[in-house]
């Protein structure tokens, strides 16, 4: 019975080690485009963020209208660090065949490549835009028992005394850095900005057990929170109030010229064969305007607003030259 | 209450055929790794995450997981039946297990050890799901200060009770941190030290380096063993112990669960401490304490239920506060990394219904090892039978096949073969390894949490003494360390501990 057993037990074992790496091991293979996506082999989506955070929520929520239709699995891989840097690297750098794209957030995305210290390895031409999903206003907010209750309290507060008040961001050069950058500029009301590089999720747990005394954070990652009375918003920083936040004022209403926010879409290391591009961004047009995911969407605050590919790809350029300007604002002195 | 929904639900997710399939997979390769001698459980479990890395985060960490605990099982068999431990945890077995087979006791003993391994593993999980909560609620006091020092007080426990030199751990400890600093820097977005290289920017693989400094050079430094010797499995007649043999093991096991459950808690200490410890136990305690050494069956049943107690309560600090206990756990926590999940108090909020599927598959992959284990001795001691060379070659395929798959790119392998050989050189200036792989996977946390901690206080360092828990973790790091000075004796299992 030995031999027979043993066998046995070595074929089992070896037939578990190759299908285990049967899964991927066709991933490699070129895609001339015509046959895209192939049956059984799975895309990867990454996500630059944590998980948890409203990048990841937007993707995970599109995930299962791109497989249905793209017909084969789309898995969403969190791959955060330095303020998005990693998954961006890792975009870039894998195979333009359509079996890898990824979520890209501006400013972070736009940003990164500028400032030579940061030494990124990718530039706006290394991605290739598939789509715009949402424009996602920057907030500031305190802790619900904070003394002030007003923007305008706060902000006079951290005038009077500069740096007295931490302030969260999700990373150096993200678009809250900026946020706090641009406050400063127009209302020299200057914080300290403590970076939270893996994303929004980390940023906000600190805020939660009051390691930092503000949270600057899009309007997705405190619809929640207000709902359950754990953040108080001071402000928005749009030219219109929010329908996710109707009470919040905006920065305009209390007499400061302050705009910012992140917009996120989907993109593609750049090169990927037309073919499988025009899938991709079909794809993830009806995925981003599936009533159901606008839906779900809408309800943590998130305003959908596609642009197809071409656009998303002018829109960043735009966005490149904008940020160019505000740049030094966040550069390490 | 809510903590019972919330296992009930954890139940359900783990039942599926999908996560069912993994435990079982997992319990199955646990315990031939067990079984054999060459492949410790860090080595096994750092082999095996490749075939792991393509699932969903829940299905690789329960077959992981289940992976661990059933290497515990499995090195009780040859430690019974050979003489020869499996695992280092299960060397205590070995004077009244093979006894007891000399004895023609052989399957009694299997089914007391594997008995006892359930109710330990088992106790141990009710132990987990009870702390889970309160713990996990604490979370929002743990701020990047007071986590940087959770993260210190777990590396120098780790340091201070690996192997006999402290300088030597605390070199292998700064080697992993160094380690984990290449690539892209995790704040300011440079990257470091890649000379270079792309390949680098996201880093040395964890994966392939695990693999490389336990797997391969275990292979490597292992001397050429004879053939185990040809074994009789026994007839499943002779698995049932007798009334008498069920009534001395029972206060054995009460006594093997809590000192594994209570040394499993403490990073550091590894399995083979607390068999150790329940032995010596029973040789003080035990009514038949005169028999230890000549085939009692406290002697099997107090260390084999110790040793899994300890395996399932490392897993506590790991789940609750992020600190990896042992090596093994270390490796755990490298794959859950790989998975997108953050083992520690954020674990319950962000990822509750993957955590209480995990805890559930704890259950469940203990009823599995029990049914598994007993009626397929046979089936576990013909493995032995395959040749050395053969199963030494098969292994190193593995390896490579392993190492490729991660990123499907041959530089992995090299990586992998190159820290193999950085392990031996380790192996032989007796650097103890267990440090550096828990700094490899503690650093870029550590790194994060100093650097949030600095900007926090804007760069003062004050911020770590000034926050009531964090001064108390500090003080606790710096004691440990300072320990030598202070004389303290380590008692002589530890510094013997071959794990470590």
């Amino acid at each position: 019975m030995s031999r027979k057993k043993i066998t046995t037990a070595i074929a089992a074992a070896a037939l578990i080690a190759l299908t285990g790496c049967g899964a991927n091991a066709s991933a490699n293979s070129a895609a001339s485009g015509d046959d895209f996506p192939k049956k059984g082999k799975s895309i990867d989506l990454i996500v630059a963020f944590s998980s948890g955070g409203a990048v990841d929520t937007a993707a995970r929520l599109v995930q299962p209208v791109l497989e249905k239709e793209l017909g084969t699995n789309v898995e969403v891989i969190n791959k955060p660090g330095a303020g998005g840097q990693i998954g961006y690297t890792q975009l870039t750098s894998a195979k333009p065949d359509g079996y890898t794209i990824g979520a890209t957030g501006s400013p972070s995305v736009v940003v990164s490549p500028l400032d030579p210290a940061r030494g990124a390895k990718y530039t706006r031409a290394s991605f290739q835009p598939l789509g715009r999903q949402v424009i996602d206003p920057a907030v500031i907010a305190v802790q619900p028992d904070s003394p002030y209750k007003t923007l305008k309290e706060l902000l006079d507060a951290a005038k009077a005394q500069p740096k007295s008040l931490t302030a969260s961001t999700t990373g150096l050069q993200t678009g809250e850095h900026f946020a706090l950058a641009q406050i400063q500029e127009t209302t020299g009301a200057e914080f300290a900005p403590v970076h939270f590089s893996e994303g929004a999720s980390q940023a906000t747990t600190a805020f939660l057990g009051k390691h930092v005394n503000v949270l600057v954070a899009n309007v997705s990652d405190v619809t929640d929170l207000t709902k359950q009375n754990k953040a108080r918003v001071l402000g928005i920083m749009t030219t219109e109030r929010s329908p996710s936040l109707p009470d919040v004022p905006t920065f305009k209403e209390s007499g400061y010229d302050v705009e910012a926010g992140t917009v996120r879409g989907y993109s593609a290391p750049a090169g990927l064969p037309d073919a499988v591009a025009k899938k991709l961004e079909a794809a993830l047009q009806k995925a981003i305007e599936d009533p159901e995911v606008v839906k779900k969407m809408n309800a943590l605050g998130l305003q959908t607003s596609y642009l197809s590919g071409k656009d998303y790809e002018t829109f960043w350029a735009g966005q490149e030259e904008d940020f160019k300007k505000v740049l030094p604002l966040v550069q390490k002195k | 209450m809510d903590t019972l929904n919330e296992l009930l639900n954890g139940f359900a997710a783990a039942l599926t055929w999908q996560n069912l399939l993994f435990a079982f997979l997992g319990c199955l390769l646990g315990t031939i790794i067990g079984v054999l001698p060459g492949v410790g459980p860090v080595a096994g479990v750092a082999l095996l995450i490749p075939l792991t890395l393509n699932l969903d985060p829940a299905g690789s960490i329960i077959m992981l997981c289940a992976i661990f605990y059933g290497t515990q099982y499995g090195g009780t068999i040859t430690s019974v039946l050979l003489n020869t431990p499996g695992e280092a945890s299960s060397a205590i077995t070995t004077i009244d297990g093979y006894a007891m087979t000399k004895l023609g006791r052989a399957g009694s003993a299997l089914t007391i050890a594997a008995v006892g391994s359930f109710v330990g593993g088992t106790i141990a999980t009710i132990g987990l799901v009870a702390a889970a909560k309160p713990l996990g609620e604490l979370g929002l006091l743990v701020g990047p200060p007071e986590f940087f020092a959770l993260m210190v007080v777990g590396i120098s426990l780790l340091v201070a009770l690996a192997g006999k030199s402290m300088v030597k751990a605390l070199i292998s400890g700064a080697l992993g941190l160094l380690i984990s600093m290449v690539g892209i820097d995790p704040v300011a977005g440079a990257p470091r030290f890649t000379f270079g290289m792309d390949r680098l920017l996201d880093g040395v693989s964890f994966v392939a380096v695990i693999v490389g400094v336990f797997g391969l050079s275990e292979i490597l430094s292992h001397r050429k063993g004879a053939d185990a010797p040809l074994v009789h499995a026994p007839g499943f007649r002779s698995l049932l112990p007798t009334g008498k043999e069920w009534r001395r093991s029972a206060p054995a096991m009460a006594r093997g669960t809590g000192v594994g459950f209570g040394l499993g808690l403490v990073p550091g200490m590894t399995g083979s401490v607390s068999s150790l410890l329940s032995y010596v136990a029973e040789k003080k305690f035990s009514r038949h304490r005169h028999e230890l050494g000549k085939g009692a069956v406290e002697g099997v049943a107090g260390p084999e239920t110790a040793n899994n107690a300890h395996a399932n309560a490392a897993l506590i600090p790991l789940f609750t506060l992020g600190i990896p206990a042992s090596p093994t756990i270390a490796v755990l926590m490298g794959a859950f990394l790989q998975q997108g999940l953050t083992p520690g108090p954020s674990l319950f909020t962000e990822h509750s219904d993957i955590a209480w599927a995990i805890i559930a598959s704890l259950f469940i992959g203990n009823v599995l090892l029990l049914l598994l284990n007993v009626p397929l001795v046979g089936l576990w001691t013909s493995i032995l039978r395959v040749p050395a060379p053969i199963l030494t070659a098969l292994i190193l395929l593995f390896m490579v096949i392993g190492a490729y798959t991660i990123n499907f790119s041959v530089f992995d392998v090299f990586v992998m073969i190159g820290f193999g050989l950085l392990g031996l050189a380790l192996r032989h200036l007796e650097i103890p390894l267990a440090p550096m792989v828990l700094t490899l996977v503690l650093g870029p946390l550590m790194e994060r949490s100093l650097r949030e901690s600095l900007e926090i206080s804007q760069g003062d360092f004050s911020v770590f003494i000034n926050r009531p828990i964090s001064a108390v973790l500090i003080a606790l790091g710096l004691l440990i360390i300072c320990s030598p000075l202070l004389k303290l004796r380590k008692p002589k299992a530890l510094t013997e501990d071959p794990e470590a």
